[in-house]
């Protein structure tokens, strides 16, 4: 997502001398924006600030009568040492790497085919967007009994139309399939809204671009390549940093199929930090681990800033 | 590859009449197995809910009878829909609702006046605030939740429905859709009612917050949608029945007990009805308010 600052209007009250009703109207305007500074600094910069302090401390969930140590950068170099970490690091960059060609490929995919004026599109549209809207704990449970083995809906429709040449896969509980599995539901769940998005960037396109490229000459690939392509560019920036972040954040899914396993196939960078910090009772080590997601998330959202302006957004 | 080709192919239907049946019936196809895909899963659930023996379900899941049944009943939902016991999804239900209507009656208001501030204040600060909740907008709710757990513990406010609602309530993202919501409406608007002497909080109640209805209902439904599916957040909050919503419910019976397909599928069902319902009624609202949170800016 990109915030980008627009000008701000003046008005013409800015200009004028102070008086009494200038006055009035300054509180009145601090007591309007007053509930969402203050809200804003309890639970997001004051946590976010703590949460580096609380990283360079040996802080514990539950308050000891020994003092919390301030242990600098222990907590990180110890998170670095730990194989595990770098497993959910590995899991979560292997999950962006099954999940982006899945998720955007077909959204874009869908988005194309419903761009066109094809009967009912604007009913498929709706039904496409119907995951998007599904709590993932709901999700879950769909896909928890799709994914039953060795006899669950989705091995038995896989058994049917291989003629029964392929084994049924214990989807959630064999290390090589969990991740993939989480990935298929991830995709199913979300994909509609990059669809949402891709069809909005098909829209904004000019027709005029079409036509003139028409007149040129250039056939329907072509045009796709030297129109469609490059209209879409900042969509496609979009669409890619906004599911490599969600990737990164992966967590819910995986906290109620698999709890990170089987054999930690399946751990995620927050699922780590959530187990260090609430069954380990850890704290200062989760806080360390938090204060890496965001430096991840911040590194991709400068990088999508960065590719945007290339593009002249 | 080949559908990509296909369709831009016919982004010239009316240029090129030949061949245009085929390839429809192809794109149509293509559109067909798509909509298999996405709404079999759904459709089995709603089906499961109503089927009586939870063995039945299992043995039809492989089979067209999983999107069929023959004798429908609501004793599923008999059994999940108390409000005490083992199985008070009602109460779930009840909370989540309580939870949602908070969080966005608050978010609306406090996220409002802010974003009308921004926009036509004229405080001194307000570009350096407004670059400011810009910047907020990278920190992930994930990177902030260890901290606040700390906090709102020392402060004794676990179990509750205001440690679910009042964290929440101010938001980056929605104090800059309205800033952006409002800065893009007349200046005279403003000019004209400050001249006929109207107060700033005057203006923004009776002038600019009447013509925001498409701003109020994006906010409300992205809100409303992240409310209802809090899930980190609240298992890490919530001890007791008293405030737990229903998709912590869901998860924690899931996770004891999933071989009872039957009550689980009747909760999810429960925990989807509400946001269904919404959904069929504003539909052109939702999808627009998704994608205006992503591509504006």
């Amino acid at each position: 997502m990109t915030l980008q600052q627009s000008a701000l209007p003046t008005t013409m009250a800015a200009a004028r001398p102070a008086s009494r009703r200038d006055k009035s109207r300054l509180y009145q305007e601090i007591g309007m924006l007053a509930p969402a500074v203050i809200l804003l600094t309890i639970f997001l910069i004051v946590p976010f600030l703590l949460s580096f302090w609380t990283a360079m401390t040996n802080q514990p969930l539950v308050p000891r009568p020994t003092p919390v140590r301030f242990i600098g950068f222990n907590n990180f170099l110890r998170i670095l040492r730990d194989d595990l970490f770098w497993t959910s690091l590995w899991n979560v960059s292997r999950f962006t790497l099954w999940i982006l060609p899945i998720q955007c490929g077909l959204a874009f995919a869908t988005a194309l085919l419903l761009h066109q004026k094809l009967p009912f599109r604007n009913f498929f549209r709706g039904l496409f967007f119907l995951p998007a809207i599904t709590s993932m704990v709901v999700v879950c449970v769909i896909w928890g009994t799709l994914f039953q083995y060795p006899t669950g809906p989705l091995n038995q429709v896989i058994g049917f139309l291989s003629g029964g040449s392929i084994q049924p896969v214990d989807w959630l509980g064999d290390p090589d399939w969990a991740m993939f599995s989480i990935v298929l539901l991830s995709a199913w769940q979300a994909y509609g809204f990059q669809m949402i998005v891709y069809l909005a960037g098909l829209q904004g396109i000019p027709d005029e671009l079409y036509d003139a490229a028409r007149i040129d000459g250039a056939n329907a690939f072509q045009r796709f390549w030297h129109v469609t392509m490059p209209g879409l560019r900042p969509t496609h920036v979009f669409v890619l940093v906004i599911t490599t972040i969600q990737a990164f954040k992966l967590y819910t899914q995986v906290a109620i199929l698999t709890q990170g396993g089987p054999k930690s196939s399946t751990e995620t960078v927050v699922h780590y930090m959530v187990r260090s910090g609430f069954e380990e009772q850890k704290l200062g080590h989760a806080s360390a681990v938090s204060v890496i997601l965001f430096l991840i998330v911040l590194v991709i959202a400068l990088l999508q800033r960065q590719l945007l302006r290339r593009y002249d957004v | 590859m080949s559908d990509l080709v296909l369709s831009t192919a016919q982004l010239e239907v009316k240029r090129a009449p030949s061949g245009i049946g085929s390839l429809r019936i192809v794109q149509t196809a293509c559109i067909l197995v798509i909509a298999l895909v996405i709404v079999s899963p759904l459709l089995m659930l709603f089906v499961a809910s109503l089927k009586d023996d939870r063995f039945q379900i299992l043995a039809d899941m492989g089979s067209f009878r999983a999107f069929w049944v023959s004798d429908p009943t609501l004793s599923n939902f008999m059994e999940v829909g108390n409000f005490s016991g083992q199985l008070a999804f009602g109460r779930y239900l009840m909370n989540s609702l309580i939870i949602l209507a908070g969080t966005v009656g608050f978010g609306l208001v406090v996220n409002s006046m802010a974003g009308f501030v921004l926009a036509w204040g004229s405080l001194r600060g307000r570009a350096l605030i407004l670059s400011l909740v810009i910047a907020l907008y990278v920190i992930p709710q994930e990177s902030i939740i260890m901290p606040l757990v700390i906090m709102v513990s020392r402060a004794g406010i676990t179990d509750t429905f205001a440690v679910q609602i009042v964290p929440w309530v101010a938001s980056p993202l929605y104090i800059y859709l309205f800033y952006q919501f409002f800065a893009q409406l007349p200046k005279e608007l403003f000019e004209a009612a400050q001249i006929d002497g109207a107060s700033v909080f005057r203006i923004y109640r009776s002038i600019f917050l009447p013509l925001s209805l498409p701003a109020l209902a994006t906010v409300s439904i992205l809100m409303g949608i992240e409310a209802w599916n809090q899930y980190l957040w609240p298992i890490l909050v919530t001890q007791t029945d008293y405030a737990r919503p229903i998709a912590v419910a869901i998860a924690t019976f899931f996770g004891q007990d999933s071989i009872y397909w039957d009550r689980a599928m009747a909760a999810s069902v429960l925990m989807m009805i509400p946001i269904l319902a919404l959904y069929i009624a504003f539909q052109r609202w939702f999808v627009s308010s998704f994608v205006g949170s992503a591509v504006k800016g």
